[in-house]
Parts: C-alpha cells; sequence; structure tokens
C-alpha cells in the first residue's frame, strides 16, 4: 500500500508546485485588480521560452553549468520587469471598471496576440533546456526513479507560499496591497496610490506565472500550445480554492495535480477531465470555491 | 458494397470515356500545381518538417529532370496545426482554384479521414502520403483518394511480431500511445495481437496522454511502477522527443524494453539509448538494402546538402508520394496519348498501380490502399556511419501483414495463431 501511495504523493506533489506557481499569480492579481486575466498563461509560457533560451545561450557559450540556475529565476524576472509594467499601463489599466465580458474579451485578445508574438520570437519547433535538471541526479522513493530537480520544485512551491504570507502580512508593500483588496475607495481616501499598487501587483502576478514556466522548463519542453494549456488548469485552481486565495490557491493546486496523478494511475481516460471534475464538484458545494466568500474580500 | 463497386465502375468508365475522346483532352498548364499539407508548428512539426522538406528535395529533383510531362511542379504547403476546420477549408480553397493539379494531404490520419470524402466531391485526385489508419477505407470507398502506405494494422502488428521474436519471454506490456484515434487504434491492435500471438501476456498499463503533452513525468512514474517487460508507444513528432527526454533520465528504458513506432523519425533529435525497437511505418528506411537499390541514396545526398542532416521516414514517405504522384501523371500522358490527362485519367492511372518507390515496392489494392514491406529494427550504431541506424532489422511482406481487402481487421487479428508468428521472418534476417 505504502509503495504505492509514496510515489502518488510524490508526483502529485511535483505537479501541484508547478500549478501554483502560475494559479497563485493568476489569483493575486483577480484580488487586486478584480480582473480575471486570460492572458496569464502567456506570461508561463513567456517565461518559459526565455529560460530556455537563456540557459541554451549559458551553455552554448560554454559558461559554467551552474549558471543556469539563476538564469531560470533571471528569465522570470525579466520578463515580469518588462511586460508587467508594460502592459498594465498601456492595455490592462484601460479595463478598470470596464465589465467582466470587456476584460475577459481584452485578455483574451491580449492572449492571441502573445502567442503569435511568441511564435514569431521563438519560432515554431520545441525547445528544451534540461541542464539544472541533469545537474541535480536522481533519487529513488518507493521504488521508483524521481528527478531530484522534481523534489526541488516542491520545496520551490512551499518557500514561495511562505514568502508571499510574509510579504503580505510584514511587508509595507504587501500591507498596502491587502488594503486595496479588502476596500479599494477607502484605500485611495486614505491616500494609498492604488494605481501604483495595481502595477505592483499585476507585475508580480507576471512574475509569478513566468517562473512558474522558468521552473518548468528543465523537465519538459516548450512549444507552442504550453500557454493556453497551464491557463486553463490555473482557472481550476483559482475556482477551487476560491478567487484571491493565496493558501486556497496552494490546497487547490495539490487538490487538481492529485486528481490529476489518481486518473494517471487508475483511471488514465480520465486524465484531461480529472481536474475540472474536482472543479464541478467543489463549485456545485461552494460556488465561491473552498476558501473564497461571496462578501468577504482578502488576500 | 454492391453501391460502392458500382461507384467505382461509374469512375472507372467516366475515366475510359474521358480517355476516348480527344474532346476531353485538357490544356497543358504552365505550371504543376499541387497542395502539400503537412505539420509546419507546433510539437508535430518534428515529424512533419521532414515531409515538407522531403516534399521540396523531390520538387527540384523533378524540376531539374524537365518537371511532370515538361511542366514544372509548384507546390502550396498548408499547416495542418490548425486543426480539422482550417485544413478542410484550405483544402477546399486550393481544390477551387482551377490551377491546381494534385493535392499530397496529409499527415494526420484524422485530416486524411476528414479530405478523403472531400476529395471525391470536388474530384481532385489526393495521396494520403502519411495518414495510417485502417479506418480510411474500411466504411466507405473514396475513388479519387489513394495512400501508397501500409495502414495501422499492418504496422503496429510488425511491432508485435518483432519485440515477440526479440523478447520471448514478454509477460507485461504497457502502451502509452497519443489521445487520439491514432493512438487507441494503435492500443488496440497491439492487444489483439498479443492476444492471439501471446496468449497470457498482461497489460500492465494503457496511458493516452493527451497529444502536444509538455510533460509526462506522472506517465513515467506510472509506467515505472507497472514494471513492464516491453514498453510500445506510437508517440511521435514533439512529443515523442518530449517523453524519451524525461523517460531516459528516470531509467524507464534500463527497466524495460521500448518499442518506438515513430521511432526512427526522432532519434537524431533525441539521445535514444541503444536497443530501443524503432520502425518506420512502412519501408522508409533509406539505408535499407533494397532503398539503396532504388534512388534513395541520391535523394537522401540531396537532402543532407540543403538541409545538412539525414532524411527520416516522414521525408521518405513525401518522397514516395512524388513519386506516385509522377508515376500517375507519366502513366496518364502516355494512356492519353501524349496529351494532358484530365483528373479523372490521373486518377484511372493509379487503380491497382504498382511501382518501385525510393525504398520498396508498392502496389494500390482495389480499395486503393497501398500494399508496403514493413521494416523495422533496433536502434544501433554502426562503424563509419554517424549517428543511430537501424540494426539487426526484418522486412516483412506488406501482403502478410496487411488484412486481406474487405475483411474486418481485427477479425482477422484474431484469427492469427502462434504458427503466424512461428512463420514469419526473425529479427537480423534482413541485411
Amino acid at each position: 500500500m505504502l509503495q504505492t501511495l509514496i510515489p502518488l504523493a510524490v508526483d502529485a506533489l511535483a505537479n501541484a508546485a508547478l500549478i501554483f506557481f502560475v494559479a497563485v499569480g493568476l489569483t493575486l492579481v483577480f484580488s487586486v485588480l478584480r480582473i480575471l486575466n486570460v492572458a496569464h498563461g502567456s506570461f508561463y509560457s513567456i517565461g518559459a521560452y526565455v529560460a530556455a533560451s537563456v540557459g541554451l545561450w549559458i551553455v552554448g557559450a560554454g559558461l559554467p553549468d551552474w549558471l543556469t540556475f539563476p538564469a531560470l529565476f533571471l528569465s522570470a524576472a525579466v520578463v515580469a520587469a518588462i511586460l508587467g509594467p508594460l502592459l498594465e499601463k498601456t492595455l490592462v489599466s484601460w479595463t478598470y471598471g470596464k465589465s467582466e465580458a470587456v476584460q475577459v474579451l481584452v485578455t483574451f485578445a491580449l492572449f492571441l496576440i502573445l502567442e503569435d508574438l511568441q511564435r514569431i520570437v521563438f519560432g515554431v519547433q520545441s525547445v528544451y533546456q534540461d541542464t539544472p535538471m541533469a545537474m541535480l541526479g536522481i533519487s529513488e522513493i518507493g521504488g521508483i526513479v524521481y528527478l531530484n530537480y522534481q523534489l526541488l520544485l516542491i520545496g520551490f512551491a512551499a518557500a514561495l507560499l511562505i514568502a508571499l504570507r510574509i510579504f503580505i502580512t510584514r511587508s509595507r508593500t504587501g500591507r498596502l496591497l491587502a488594503a486595496v483588496v479588502a476596500d479599494r475607495e477607502v484605500s485611495e481616501a486614505l491616500g494609498i496610490d492604488t494605481k501604483r499598487m495595481f502595477m505592483i501587483a499585476f507585475t508580480l502576478g507576471v512574475f509569478l506565472a513566468a517562473l512558474g514556466g522558468a521552473l518548468a522548463t528543465p523537465t519538459t519542453g516548450v512549444s507552442p500550445g504550453l500557454g493556453a494549456d497551464t491557463m486553463v488548469l490555473a482557472f481550476a485552481v483559482a475556482a477551487i480554492g476560491g478567487l484571491g486565495q493565496v493558501e486556497g490557491a496552494a490546497i487547490a493546486s495539490v487538490i487538481v495535480a492529485a486528481a490529476k496523478v489518481l486518473a494517471i494511475y487508475f483511471a488514465p481516460s480520465l486524465d484531461a477531465v480529472a481536474p475540472y471534475l474536482v472543479m464541478l464538484a467543489v463549485l456545485l458545494v461552494k460556488p465561491y470555491g473552498l476558501f473564497g466568500s461571496g462578501s468577504t474580500r482578502k488576500i | 458494397m454492391k453501391f460502392s463497386s458500382t461507384l467505382r465502375s461509374l469512375t472507372a468508365a467516366s475515366a475510359l470515356a474521358a480517355a476516348a475522346g480527344s474532346a476531353f483532352a485538357q490544356d497543358k498548364p504552365d505550371s504543376f500545381d499541387i497542395g502539400v499539407f503537412t505539420f509546419l508548428s507546433g510539437p508535430a512539426a518534428a515529424y512533419g518538417m521532414p515531409g515538407r522538406q522531403g516534399a521540396e528535395v523531390m520538387i527540384e529533383q523533378i524540376n531539374a529532370a524537365g518537371g511532370i510531362g515538361g511542366v514544372p511542379v509548384s507546390a502550396t504547403f498548408v499547416d495542418e496545426a490548425q486543426g480539422a476546420e482550417g485544413v478542410i477549408s484550405e483544402y477546399r480553397r486550393l481544390g477551387e482554384e482551377p490551377t491546381t493539379d494534385f493535392m499530397i494531404a496529409a499527415l494526420s490520419s484524422g485530416n486524411c479521414l476528414a479530405l478523403a470524402p472531400i476529395a471525391d466531391q470536388m474530384k481532385m485526385p489526393t495521396v494520403g502520403w502519411n495518414c495510417d489508419t485502417h479506418q480510411l477505407f474500411a466504411k466507405e470507398d473514396h475513388p479519387f483518394f489513394y495512400r501508397p502506405n501500409g495502414n495501422t494494422i499492418a504496422e503496429f502488428m510488425s511491432y508485435v511480431l518483432y519485440f515477440l521474436d526479440k523478447n520471448p519471454d514478454v509477460k507485461r506490456v504497457a502502451i502509452i500511445n497519443p489521445d487520439y484515434s491514432f493512438g487507441h487504434d494503435a492500443a488496440e491492435i497491439v492487444k489483439a495481437t498479443l492476444k492471439s500471438l501471446k496468449p497470457g501476456t498482461e497489460v500492465v498499463a494503457e496511458l493516452f496522454p493527451k497529444m502536444g503533452s509538455s510533460t509526462y513525468q506522472t506517465e513515467i512514474s506510472r509506467l515505472s511502477a507497472a514494471r513492464p517487460d516491453v514498453i510500445f508507444s506510437n508517440l511521435w513528432g514533439g512529443d515523442l522527443e518530449n517523453f524519451v527526454r524525461q523517460a531516459a533520465p528516470r531509467g524507464l528504458f534500463r527497466q524495460s524494453q521500448a518499442v518506438f513506432a515513430l521511432g526512427e523519425s526522432s532519434m537524431n533529435n533525441v539521445a535514444m539509448p541503444e536497443g530501443v525497437i524503432v520502425g518506420v511505418l512502412g519501408d522508409g528506411w533509406w539505408r535499407s538494402p533494397d532503398a539503396a537499390k532504388l534512388g534513395a541514396t541520391e535523394f537522401a545526398t540531396a537532402y543532407q546538402e540543403k538541409y545538412g542532416k539525414d532524411p527520416v521516414f516522414p521525408a521518405m514517405k513525401m518522397a514516395n508520394a512524388f513519386v506516385v504522384m509522377k508515376a500517375a501523371y507519366e502513366q496518364a500522358i502516355e494512356a492519353n496519348g501524349g496529351a494532358w490527362p484530365s483528373k479523372e485519367q490521373v486518377t484511372a492511372a493509379m487503380e491497382g498501380m504498382s511501382i518501385n518507390t525510393l525504398t520498396g515496392s508498392m502496389t494500390f489494392r482495389a480499395d486503393n490502399d497501398g500494399i508496403v514491406d514493413q521494416v523495422v529494427g533496433t536502434i544501433g550504431s554502426v562503424e563509419g556511419i554517424e549517428g543511430p541506424v537501424l540494426t539487426d532489422m526484418v522486412r516483412y511482406d506488406g501482403s502478410k501483414v496487411l488484412p486481406p481487402e474487405g475483411e474486418d481487421p481485427m477479425v482477422w487479428i484474431g484469427s492469427l495463431t502462434p504458427e503466424f508468428l512461428a512463420a514469419m521472418p526473425k529479427p537480423g534476417s534482413y541485411k
């Protein structure tokens, strides 16, 4: 029994880690900006493409292999620093106060533009860069060989969850963000620069998605369409956890990943739909998600 | 069946009528325009691009030799990654242009199933350069659609024959195929063949990941946990490369014998361990003894000069589709007294055609399915050749592994016995 359960748990947590990076960014942006950003998945794939390209350049240039590790984080930071403020100021801010339909249409248009831009910039062939994975080696758990990099990802996700909670509750910017989430009008009346907070939250969301993509590259191939797949899964996580809930996103990531893993192990034909069946079941019982609420707003 | 034979007779009669009178003769065009459908983007492009490159080399060679009937060939390439709806509309758009003479379509079985009835409607001679599904001609005739390849039955059954001969003690088999008809059909064929030829073999895992998946880590864990003797897969293109890249470091290929039905098409892109069983879905291994005698080496040299790499079997399949198209036109021109033939005359020329392609012989059956041999081997290395090659090869006679025309293929497989396997040539016999 334990022989089966341990690999199941490791697979579920490794999957959940990658989903969490994207889903928490999506839920953060929603909680502050009140926008369901359909283009969020594109930031994941752009982060993946940039990280893979930088990693390939490092290896090709004969630089030390260990540089591919910081390159993953640096790539995500560069993507966020460029795209976050640029898109928030030029396009996303235009949708503030508009109807949800307009917001979805605008961000969907942005998604299509970013997808095509990726094809133009990075081409249509799959890109691989697995140096960080190869450097870390393997471990055997429950009789199954795992990549140490997969286990490291679980640690990264847990560290991110803690770091986000500390950022929101202890840092000045985090507290200001929490205030904007709780009541935008009162925050403005108190002198909080909400426009700046929106830009910070959006950029942080882009960074988290891009980081998820960058961290995924050592164990996955990057090709067109990656963003769409990830986005749909992130929506399921956000819906299950409750939009705007950081811890909810973490638990929902584990639930979604566990559903997927259980399906692959015991009912492979349900693999693709398992996360959405879980989402359906949760929303039937708790329409605002497991940790969401129709009235109180918090992050 | 009565209706289909009537339809066939009508087609043949109309072709003969067209051939009989000069009133039906066509004006010789300035350019021989064709549509070529393949995957040019996305993960499937790893398989589809060699097809396009093979087409480009063939067009250059045909045009350098004077074209087809003295007319230079010009191709419009269509990306199948846009989905069936886009592919159908592109086929219709090209087909409605009066200058379009011929179609080479398509790579995806799903697209071939969608395009075959449209080829009939538009009376557009079409060669399916890759589409493998045995469903293509199973339910209805497609008089304007020809496939110069074996179908999925011959292809996947051949792998089972090969790995059962290589691993006679196999007891546990796992399957990981793409989640669409090509993957599910292959799984059924493998299971049915095992049931007939090696009763008692257990299928311990059957996985169907979504096509275009970027990660297979959970599937790899599941396969590891199942402890199969053999892992069969018809993943292809970027999917196969992704799977191999992720599975190799986790020791999956040390634990189990891997069989990658489309492995040859990816073995130059990703490091597949020696000993993995791969094939070419037909006879399109350009280094095979037969191919060397039939002009594949010259094609490969031109391909290498243009693209700096070896042609993989999708390139050979595409090249063979061009060989068939050229032969059909030349035969139709000859039958038409040297005049440019109509589309019906070209279609009639393909009926029952038997020719040598670049890699072997090909004969169209009455149902328009091609009989070609099946070459299967094991990845290995040979002194003097850089990169992986097929070793320990076998060449199965195409007519022996293709179900008889009109017979339900799964019923036919069910009628086979272990003696069928014993009578087949053995790994290493094709040198």
